[in-house]
């Protein structure tokens, strides 16, 4: 368990070097001065001497290295700089954001458990007839659509033609409930496959017909003995595309006008608001990193064989 | 006939069993492959009484954990029961609905396995899935199942308090399959189908595993069926053997008289290609000829691998007697 | 003793899919067609993409506007057909660099091993941190919106999987007899990699890049969508979607044909990489 947390952690480290040195150098190659941008240089008459004092302050006119040390060392303090925009620290901006989104993700997730999990179950106990075909359909749309026009045709039914859901806003548990539907249905879909697999495989294990021939009911063999050694290989695909997820919380945000972490990244690339960038792309990194970490010790949770076999690497 | 062979093997079996009623009965038990309509047990005739052990003998693919599993009611749905039928005490088996069969396994049938790997879920403490075995059946407070389990753990030498606390990976193969013993006679069940229950162990280990099946036997008044593929484990333990091959029977009788006079080549054979001590250290030991798929379509299964093959072995064979409740089907024997 | 269970493939339900087979013959029937259309595009198009004829905005279909026009009053026919080939082409070049790039890492670190694997290793499992939508959201913003930047990044992002996948075969065969024997009999290590190894690692490649297409026409589309993408007036799928989106209320055609089309491509894709990863017998990495 120590192992696995060590190697996460310094993952965690890999990924904030990679990714600091990556949105530094980035920022450092963006087109554009970030100072004419502050100064909001386009609309107003900006003097050399303003320029030039700003530039110092914000020790543009010191070596890159070290720029970057400072800028370490101000991370190191949650301080990732202000926003270009709002002139509001950018930890703040990013934690009112991440509210936002969290609720979003968290109730996609929901809805994704509960339609992969009833799906993936019947296709299994109906390998080959037509549950497991619907299953198998759903499975290549979902892979197939674009969410972002699954979540257009779903405002074009329920917000257009029935009205009955808001398609943009928050506030209510309906304005949750498109935008959450959109992100979670691609996921379920694929999920519920890979769970159904995960089910046949450990349905034709002998510990199951061994507990069959115990007398046990048959949905405890179900949910009890194949459930959980069916459940690993989608956990871990599950960590695996934390990213795409995340990803598609963006789009899915920008289509309802979710005003997340997204909406903040989206709103700042087309800002240049670089700081509110780098913000978001670390806060990101580490959340990746953390989800993993918390893939990781759901195994040991799920299957205590692998504290045995770790121990014997 | 087809008729006068079947009434010539409900004789002999009317000869096996004597005046007792028998605790398990199985008459013409035919399973095929649905989708290739093939026959993978033929009419087989087997009966155990209460406190008996039938040694069940053949070599992997005779259909012998096959026929196991058709008495567990657990066969899997591309096979199926064309013929015959399972009765044990006042249950017919083959016509039980599913929900009734699941209350008959476990509690009057009971299984244990040749993978004693596999017998517990893995990532399920053991003592749980005892305690669920129990409930499964009946009603019972926790505490109450949890005596009933220690009881029995002790009972077959394993240190109970340890052993209930433990995931199965944590036991030795030894300890598993006294585990999978202790489990399996839980609820006194009247049969215990134990199937290839040493394969997997070395062999002291696997001498104590039936040692103790024989002893719990004795105790608990039950019958056993063991399916083996060796003689050995059988000869002084069972009271009666069936030596199966391809599908079918081919001599069942008192284990003792099938010992001092083996009927059919292939038990002839089996007994001579067995290792053993003896003051002959130079005799060779014999082989079987052929590969054990070799089954022969029609007439006697073993007739392609039969040295003392003949014609009329193209036809089934006649169930002859060979001396009370020994019989064997085989047109060389007389 | 197991229980089989049972696993017929036959699928029943409006398109007959018996098994892996007709999956591939589907998706390439599928691809065959979008394929010719694309290539065809210039030549079959009845109007010019990109002129807009404002007097003729949000048409409905007719003889010189197959599927109408569009909120500038261009052709959606024409825009779909050579919108094909900025997508079909982008994506093609994305996955055709990767594989590129990351086979020949793979292979060289996985053969290698010691200490270069290591610390690549270290660095690539650190880099599968990051989601390569965020990724490519990032190098877009940094470095401005555009077809070429977000090729960049979906590049640098995408690499990644196929190194792992080839080191992780080439780590598995070069400890097998056969290469020791190659290594005894004298051939050199480019020949065993070239001979022995290359190979091996074709058919995983193979599914993984028809899968990642899909993927890949996914990604791009979404970012244009954002407007990450494709700049206008260029005929990109999701950058359509992205026009039609204020009208889409009056016109839902605007939307709804550059979502088919995409669809229908990543569908036919992913009939492709499954099928293969079936027939193949490839395990999912």
């Amino acid at each position: 368990m120590l192992f696995i947390i060590r190697k996460r952690l310094f993952q965690l480290f890999i990924v904030l070097l990679v990714l600091s040195i990556f949105t530094f150098t980035l920022m450092k190659l963006a087109p554009g001065d970030p100072v004419l941008t502050i100064l909001n240089a386009d609309e107003m008459l900006v003097t050399e001497e303003d320029q030039a004092k700003l530039r110092s302050d914000l020790g543009f006119d010191q070596p890159l290295y070290v720029q970057y040390g400072k800028w370490m060392l101000n991370l190191a303090q949650l301080d990732l700089g202000k926003s270009y925009m709002t002139g509001k620290p950018v930890w703040d901006e990013l934690m009112e954001r991440l509210q936002i989104t969290i609720e979003l993700t968290t109730f996609a997730l929901f809805i994704m458990i509960s339609i992969a999990i009833p799906l993936g179950v019947l296709a299994a106990i109906n390998a080959g007839r037509w549950p497991d075909q619907v299953s198998r359909i759903l499975a290549l749309i979902g892979a197939s659509i674009p969410n972002f026009w699954l979540g257009l045709i779903l405002i074009y039914l329920f917000t257009f033609k029935l009205q009955i859901l808001p398609s943009s806003g928050i506030g209510s548990y309906s304005h949750i409930i498109l935008p959450a539907f959109t992100l979670g249905f691609t996921f379920a879909v694929v999920y519920a496959r890979l769970l159904r697999a995960g089910l046949l495989q450990s349905m034709s294990e002998d510990f199951i017909l061994a507990g069959r021939a115990r007398g046990l009911k048959e949905w405890r063999i179900l949910w009890i003995h194949a459930f959980r050694a069916a459940i690993l290989p989608v956990i871990t695909v599950f960590g695996l595309s934390i990213g795409s997820f995340l990803g598609g919380a963006v789009v899915v945000e920008i289509l309802f006008s979710w005003p997340g972490l997204g909406s903040l990244a989206v709103e700042a690339i087309f800002n240049r608001d670089y700081p509110v960038i780098q913000g978001y792309v670390l806060l990101t990194g580490i959340f990746v990193v953390i989800v993993n970490l918390l893939v990781d010790l759901s195994y040991y949770v799920i299957d205590p064989r692998i504290n045995r076999k770790e121990e014997a690497l | 006939m087809e008729a006068t062979i079947e009434k010539q093997i409900k004789n002999a079996g009317d000869l096996v069993h004597t005046a007792e009623e028998s605790l398990l009965e199985i008459e013409d038990l035919t399973i095929t492959i649905d989708s290739v309509k093939k026959d993978l047990v033929k009419q087989i005739d087997l009966s155990i009484k209460a406190g008996e052990m039938l040694g069940l003998v053949g070599e992997s693919g005779s259909g012998k954990s096959l026929t196991a599993t058709a008495l567990l009611g657990l066969l899997p749905s591309s096979l199926q029961i064309t013929g015959g039928t399972i009765r044990l005490g006042n249950h017919q088996i083959t016509s039980l609905s599913e929900k009734e069969m699941r209350q008959v396994r476990g509690k009057e049938i009971a299984y244990v396995s040749q993978n004693y790997q596999s017998f517990f879920t893995p990532f399920i403490k053991i003592g749980k899935q005892f305690v669920e075995v129990i409930q499964s059946h009946s009603p019972t407070k926790k505490s109450e199942a949890k005596k009933i389990v220690r009881y029995w753990l002790n009972k077959v030498n394993l240190p109970a308090d340890r052993v209930f606390n433990s995931y199965p990976f944590q036991l030795s193969g030894g300890q598993l399959q006294r585990a999978a013993i202790a489990c399996a006679i839980l609820l006194r069940p009247r049969l215990i189908i134990a199937d290839e229950p040493t394969t997997a162990l070395d062999v002291l280990t696997g001498e104590k595993i039936l040692d103790l099946l024989r002893g719990l036997q004795k105790e608990l008044n039950c019958a056993i069926l063991l399916i083996t593929h060796d003689l050995k484990h059988v000869m002084n333990r069972s009271d009666e053997i069936a030596i199966m091959y391809g599908g079918q029977i081919l001599e069942r009788g008192r284990t003792c008289d099938v010992y001092q006079n083996p009927a059919h080549p292939y038990t002839r054979l089996l007994f001579q290609s067995r290792l053993q001590l003896s003051k002959e250290v130079t005799k060779e030991l014999r082989t079987i000829y052929g590969e054990p798929g070799l089954i022969a379509e029609k007439g006697c299964p073993f007739a392609r691998r039969c040295p003392y093959v003949f014609e009329a072995c193209n036809e089934i064979p006649q169930i002859k007697t060979v001396s009370d409740a020994h019989w064997v089907a085989c047109h060389a024997a007389n | 003793m197991k229980i089989n269970v049972q696993m017929p493939k036959a699928i029943k339900l409006g398109i007959k899919i018996k098994n892996e087979n007709h999956m591939i013959i589907c998706g390439l029937s599928f691809l065959t067609v979008i394929i010719f259309i694309t290539l065809l595009g210039p030549f079959i198009v009845p109007n010019d993409p990109l002129s807009a004829n404002m007097s003729e905005r949000l048409a409905s279909p007719s003889v010189t506007y197959p599927l109408g026009t569009d909120h500038m009053g261009r052709c959606i026919f024409s825009r779909l057909v050579i919108g094909a080939q900025a997508t079909l082409g982008i994506t093609g070049l994305v996955v055709a660099s990767v594989v590129m790039i990351g086979i020949p890492i793979g292979l060289v670190t996985g053969y290698i091993g010691g200490r270069i694997d290591s610390v690549i290793m270290r660095l690539v499992d650190g880099l599968l941190a990051l989601p390569e939508f965020i990724l490519a959201i990032t190098i877009a913003g940094f470095l401005g919106p555009s077809l070429i930047n977000l090729m960049i990044s979906i590049v640098f992002v995408k690499w990644i999987g196929y190194t792992r996948v080839v080191r992780g075969i080439v780590i598995l065969e070069r400890n097998k007899d056969y290469v020791s024997a190659a290594k005894v009999s004298g051939s050199s290590n480019w020949k065993i990699i070239r001979r022995h190894l290359l190979p091996q690692i074709i058919s995983p490649v193979l599914v993984l890049a028809a899968l990642d297409i899909g993927k890949v026409i996914l990604i791009i589309s979404s970012l244009s969508y954002l407007g990450l993408g494709a700049q206008p007036p260029a005929p990109e799928w999701g950058a359509m979607l992205n026009d039609g989106r204020p009208y889409f209320q009056t016109v839902p055609e605007l939307m709804i044909y550059p979502g088919l089309a995409i669809f229908f491509v990543v569908l036919s894709f992913n009939l492709i990489g499954e099928g293969l990863r079936d027939k193949l017998d490839v395990k999912r990495h």
